[in-house]
């Protein structure tokens, strides 16, 4: 199988005035050909940094370590220069944020933002040839007006429009891998169900590859084929979805399932005790502990 | 006997040329020492209810009862200590500059509660029923995790020694793991305390777990009203139908049940 995102023994660490914080111990992860893997993990996990140093946001920064290794598509993207990583963004990979209203320029309409993304892989596309080719884009997250949107500024879009909008765009340049921070987070139940299955339906149609992160349990046994679970920088459990949800193997994996409540009820969660056997690994062997 | 009603309840917003009914014709008797789920997405008008049982600004039509009296469009000190809020983000909650100490004897100082001797033993008091350690006080509510910032803003609500707390979305901002503890937290006091509880939320999955009984809003209205286990188990309108069909699940029992509503 090819792997679209190979991820060895990932590392990270902020250095600053008051000493060094770790924030990644050595995570690894792969993701295949029109695979969608999900990272679940609560805030201060590391999953959102993951992310950024995917897209290759982190490496410019100052006070940043980072080892290991991030291949994309078989390409290691720390050997790699600067203007060549940029280049990637936007075009063979794109990204997804939570919040679709924030994400999208309040100053201008919807149309020469999409001129933007699509010049990113069509250097000087003029704006009719933009409006066509939008408008198409549109259609595919099912967005019933294009011409409308298209002329609109985020703010007179719902919640629901500007992330179909987003994602419209995430995908306009035909992306191998797509990379969703913890979307539909920000809508409304009804209109993230609806988002969720028309992303799903898209990446599928593609077959465009997905890290999806999120800490939102539902949302990522609905979305993803496998899931990894960060713990304080550290992956305690990998899986496919439905193994990782059904039959959890690691103490903190397990504590996740138990806190969030079931909709058939049966009261409240249990009280977690403590978080001492989060870090343990998952087998140990005997005669080892 | 109802603590709290809500009578022919109604809000507009003037916006321009145009009229927003955010709240239309809502009758609600609120029973003491229930916690009733306000269930709703954008726009249903949950937090309008909520700001107008605060008496946060008047109804356009209706009246709140509180205790078996109206409640006037301008509370006064005793009516605004009778009825507590908790808000959905801990972090902006609280005063940054003030100690935890400070901010719950705040509370007790603006209500006249107990005497300047007595308040500070008050205040170690209420953070040990929340579960947080006496010496909390002195910290800034910045060095504190969200779970703790929220403990500490439901112990500024209990300071008051009110009968209704109203919750707007207490536990959305926290993690799942902090959220049982709070959530757990909350169902303890509220029986310990004889609370009774108005629970502002989205999170479905939160109120089958907690709530006596659930009304569901949508637009402006109240669409649907009952106890927990009919809402979920029978439930009768298309949008709570719709609703609940929705809520992303973790277990094979939940698919089942859910697309057993969305189905029928």
């Amino acid at each position: 199988m090819t792997l679209v995102l190979n991820i060895r023994d990932l590392q990270l660490a902020f250095k600053s005035w008051s000493g060094t914080s770790e924030v990644l111990h050595g995570i690894s992860l792969t993701i295949g050909k029109g695979e969608r893997v999900a990272l679940v993990g609560e805030s201060g996990s590391g999953k959102s940094v993951t992310a950024r140093i995917v897209l290759g946001l982190l490496q410019e920064l100052r006070g940043v370590q980072i080892s290991g290794s991030v291949e994309f598509q078989g390409q290691d993207l720390g050997a790699m220069p600067d203007r060549e990583r940029r280049a990637l963004r936007g075009t063979a990979m794109s990204m997804i944020f939570q919040d679709p209203t924030s994400s999208l320029n309040p100053v201008f309409k919807i149309a020469p933002q999409f001129q933007e993304v699509l010049a990113r892989v069509t250097p000087g596309i003029s704006m009719s040839a933009t409006r066509v080719r939008a408008t198409d884009l549109l259609r595919e997250v099912a967005i019933a007006e294009p011409e409308r949107v298209l002329d609109s500024y985020p703010f007179q879009l719902s919640g629901g429009m500007n992330q179909r909008v987003m994602i419209a765009m995430a995908l306009a340049n035909r992306p191998a891998l797509l990379l969703a921070d913890e979307p539909g987070t920000a809508l409304d139940v009804t209109v993230q169900a609806q988002t969720l299955d028309l992303m799903r339906a898209l990446v599928t149609d593609h077959g465009t590859s997905v890290l999806f992160i999120s800490h939102n349990l539902g949302v990522v046994r609905e979305f993803a084929d496998r899931t990894y679970v960060i713990y304080r920088g550290n992956i305690v459990e990998e899986g496919p979805t439905r193994d990782v949800f059904e039959n959890p193997g690691h103490p903190y994996t397990r504590a996740l399932m138990a806190a969030q409540p079931k909709i058939t009820g049966g009261g409240l969660p249990d009280l977690v005790e403590g978080d001492r056997h989060y870090l343990e690994p998952r087998f140990v062997h005997e005669g080892v502990a | 006997m109802s603590l709290l009603s809500l009578r022919q309840l109604g809000k507009s917003f003037q916006t321009g040329a145009h009229e927003v009914r955010a709240l239309q014709d809502v009758t609600l008797d609120v029973a003491d020492g229930e916690c009733l789920a306000i269930v709703g997405e954008s726009g249903s008008g949950k937090s309008t209810l909520a700001n107008l049982v605060l008496g946060l600004f008047p109804p356009t039509t209706g009246a709140v009862e509180f205790d078996g009296a109206e409640l006037p469009v301008v509370r006064t000190l005793a009516h605004r200590r009778s009825i507590q809020l908790v808000q959905q983000n801990p972090a902006s909650a609280l005063n940054p500059r003030r100690s935890v100490g400070a901010s719950l004897q705040l509370a007790l100082d603006v209500h006249g509660i107990g005497t300047s001797d007595t308040r500070p033993a008050r205040v170690a008091e209420l953070l040990r029923d929340v579960g947080l350690p006496e010496d909390l006080a002195r910290r800034s509510p910045t060095s504190l995790s969200g779970g703790q910032r929220q403990r500490v803003a439901i112990a500024r609500a209990l300071a008051c020694e009110s009968r209704l707390v109203v919750l707007d979305e207490p536990t959305s901002a926290l993690d799942v793991l902090v959220q049982a503890q709070v959530l757990r937290l909350l169902a303890d006091l509220r029986a310990r305390h004889n609370l009774t509880y108005l629970f502002i939320t989205h999170d479905l999955a939160v109120v089958r777990n907690i709530a006596t009984r659930v009304a569901v809003f949508s637009q402006g209205r109240m669409v649907e009203l009952a106890e927990t286990e009919t809402i979920f188990t029978a439930p009768q309108d298309p949008y709570t139908r719709r609703l609940i069909s929705a809520v992303p699940v973790i277990t094979e029992e939940e698919k089942t049940m859910r697309n057993g509503l969305s189905q029928s």
